[in-house]
């Protein structure tokens, strides 16, 4: 019998995440969106209740929940603010690699010391010529030896500015296509490592994202996770695992959108009434809340394939494609139903459009998503 | 130091509240329970003293019937409370708060305490009778809107302080000594996602409540939902003179309450 319901252990991860959010983040929201502030003492106070380093298992300092739990947690926070929430969540993308690829001794050697302490990691794959098209990045990674020569530029690097320890995809042969990707673990204070300057974004504004330039880096060949050109396979498999928290981060995303207009709906009068007692309005609302409670259902679907030992490539795909489609179309119909105060920056909801629209591209854009839909459904019926 | 903290689960103050059909109860149907904001501040109460004073165990006490108590008594400990009682009683006993301190105080008995905080009300009824109660049955000097509280170890006595209208009182007081501690003076901690889970695993100590303290003492006889408010009416105007007008007029002819 499927079981929907949440383990008294899983209500007080998610009231505690919600707590945070609610008293810690919600407040600063406006604030840093409005001057693309990165709070420093709100990332400071996340680490230090554990809320950072979620996918890390507590072995090397982490909170080693699984998927599902970490999705509880992702959807609360994003809630209060996606773009705090990226920030927050952006070590688990960038530590997955070591945890997915590395010996039992780079795990002890990096992830130990990383997690002692409050600090960031980036993932750095995309480059300024290809996103999606990762097979093609242009990053070159030289053998001299017992080490590597890094050179190239990464771009949309997540929290680069503020980390200390990259997880970097460069190729060893780019004729070789994805066959010549290979990943290493280079940490900021190595020589050539150059983050570039804060980009100014439409949305996610309390994060941090800019260019990292890496000019003839050394990197020992002890720091490679995996073998040459086994990058590739890594960064999929790191972006499966990684998905479907970007499912529940839309998730919250539309839950806030979804929130906002039904009290709105219920205060607001037009025509002598309530707007809530317009069908109009009401049509709005119900399917607000069907889409809201589809991205999560299948986002804790996916968790839960995954946490079952599956791949979940598919359902994972199907998470994070609807539920960040679902986030921007939430957040649309919520300025909607606040009509022009909708559009205003004093009222919460514009600000919500603008945080759901960077679901749709990061992590996989919608497109790929759909391209994998498809690969793995068609492979079914061939 | 043993520090004992009492603490009442209490229906989250987001709860829209609905009076059951007995109407002497609540309908407590998927009201989730929680810390009270009073009692959240004893227990960072107890955390500060036992921070500060080396080789402190802090311990804490609820009664109430299954799930919530259990609940609240986790939350304490995912918080940094080292021991858990939770003395077993039904709803009706656990909500009158002299015979919870009674179960509670047949308890503490047996156990060492040279403090027991508790918030200086509950969150739900906010009572005020509860710490007075166990002082009483415990034979200790209980205070309450109590703030600050340290403990002078060359002394051998607690100072703190004491919030009233008249101003703010400083005391002094031996062990064992029962407090009642004011709302959010003190800032209290979240806890560590880590902790949330270890206090999922901790053993919590279940002692069934005191037939002897089962008896009456008072109950509610019945609750009502204040009757929903008529909607406050918006004066049109254009000048304030206008406004002040149809006051006057709507004062006078409709309200009647001006010759």
């Amino acid at each position: 019998m499927p079981d929907f319901s949440l383990s008294p252990e899983q209500e007080s991860l998610r009231d505690m995440a919600r707590k945070f959010a609610r008293t810690e983040m919600a407040p600063h929201a406006a604030e840093c969106d409005k001057t693309a502030r990165f709070p420093e003492e709100i990332y400071r106070k996340a680490y230090e209740l554990g809320l950072m380093n979620l996918n890390v298992p507590t072995d090397y300092g982490g909170s080693g929940l699984t998927l599902f739990d970490q999705c509880l947690i992702v959807e609360e926070l994003a809630y209060a603010c996606g773009g705090m929430t990226t920030s927050v969540i952006a070590n688990c993308l960038a530590l997955e690699p070591i945890l997915l690829g590395g010996t039992p001794e780079q795990k002890e050697r990096f992830l130990k010391p990383f997690c002692a302490e409050y600090q960031f990691a980036s993932f750095c794959l995309t480059e300024p010529s290809g996103g999606s098209d990762a097979g093609s990045l242009r990053t070159r990674a030289t053998k001299e030896g017992d080490h590597y020569l890094l050179s190239g530029e990464k771009c949309f690097i997540t929290n680069a500015p503020h980390a200390s320890l990259f997880t970097v995809f460069a190729t060893v042969d780019s004729a070789l296509r994805h066959r010549g990707i290979t990943a290493f673990v280079v940490p900021r204070s190595a020589a050539g490592v150059i983050p570039g300057k804060d980009e100014e974004k439409m949305g996610h504004r309390a994060s941090s994202t800019s260019t990292v330039r890496f000019e003839d880096v050394r990197v020992p060949a002890s720091d490679r996770l995996g073998e040459d050109g086994e990058g590739f396979s890594l960064a999929m498999r790191t972006l499966d695992m990684t998905r479907t928290p970007i499912g529940a981060l839309a998730t919250g995303i539309a839950q806030a959108a979804l929130d906002h207009a039904a009290a709105y709906s219920l205060k607001r009068q037009s025509f002598g009434k309530l707007i809530s007692e317009h069908q109009a309005i009401q049509i709005k609302l119900a399917n607000m809340a069907q889409a809201v409670h589809a991205a999560r259902l299948l986002t804790w679907h996916a968790a839960w394939t995954i946490d079952r030992g599956a791949k979940g490539t598919l359902e994972s795909s199907i998470a994070k494609c609807f539920a960040s489609d679902a986030a921007l179309h939430v957040a649309d119909e919520a300025i909607q139903t606040f009509g022009g105060y909708g559009y205003m920056k004093e009222y919460p909801v514009e600000k919500l459009l603008r945080d759901a629209k960077l679901t749709q591209i990061y992590e996989g854009a919608n497109e790929i998503q759909r391209s994998v839909i498809a690969r793995e459904l068609l492979r079914a019926y061939a | 130091m043993d520090i004992v903290v009492c603490v009442k689960p209490v229906p989250e103050p987001e709860t829209r509240l609905r009076v059951a059909p007995d109407g002497r109860t609540l309908d407590t149907e998927g009201v989730k329970f929680v810390l009270a904001g009073y009692d959240e501040s004893a227990v960072e109460q107890a955390l500060l003293l036992k921070e500060a004073t080396p080789g402190s165990t802090v311990h804490v006490v609820s009664c109430g019937p299954a799930p919530r108590t259990e609940e609240v008594l986790r939350a304490s400990i995912a918080l940094g409370c080292d021991k858990a009682t939770w003395v077993e009683a039904p709803a009706l006993l656990a909500s009158d708060p002299i015979r919870a301190a009674g179960a509670i105080s047949a308890v503490l008995r047996g156990a060492s305490h040279d403090l027991v905080l508790c918030g200086k009300q509950a969150g739900d009824d906010e009572a005020g009778v509860f710490a007075a109660a166990l002082g009483e049955l415990l034979g200790a000097p209980d205070l309450g809107y109590v703030v600050d509280l340290r403990w002078d170890a060359g002394a051998q006595r607690f100072r703190f302080q004491r919030v009233t209208e008249a101003g703010v009182e400083r005391w002094e007081a031996p062990t064992p000594l029962v407090v009642g501690l004011q709302q959010a003076w003190n800032d209290p901690r979240t806890a560590k996602l880590p902790n949330i889970l270890k206090s999922r695993k901790a053993a919590i100590a279940r002692v069934p409540a005191d037939a002897a303290v089962v008896g009456h003492a008072s109950e509610a006889e019945k609750f009502e939902l204040p009757a929903p408010r008529t909607g406050a009416k918006m004066i049109e105007y254009k000048t304030p003179e206008e406004a002040a007008q149809r006051l006057v007029r709507i004062l006078r002819e409709e309200a009647k309450v001006l010759p």
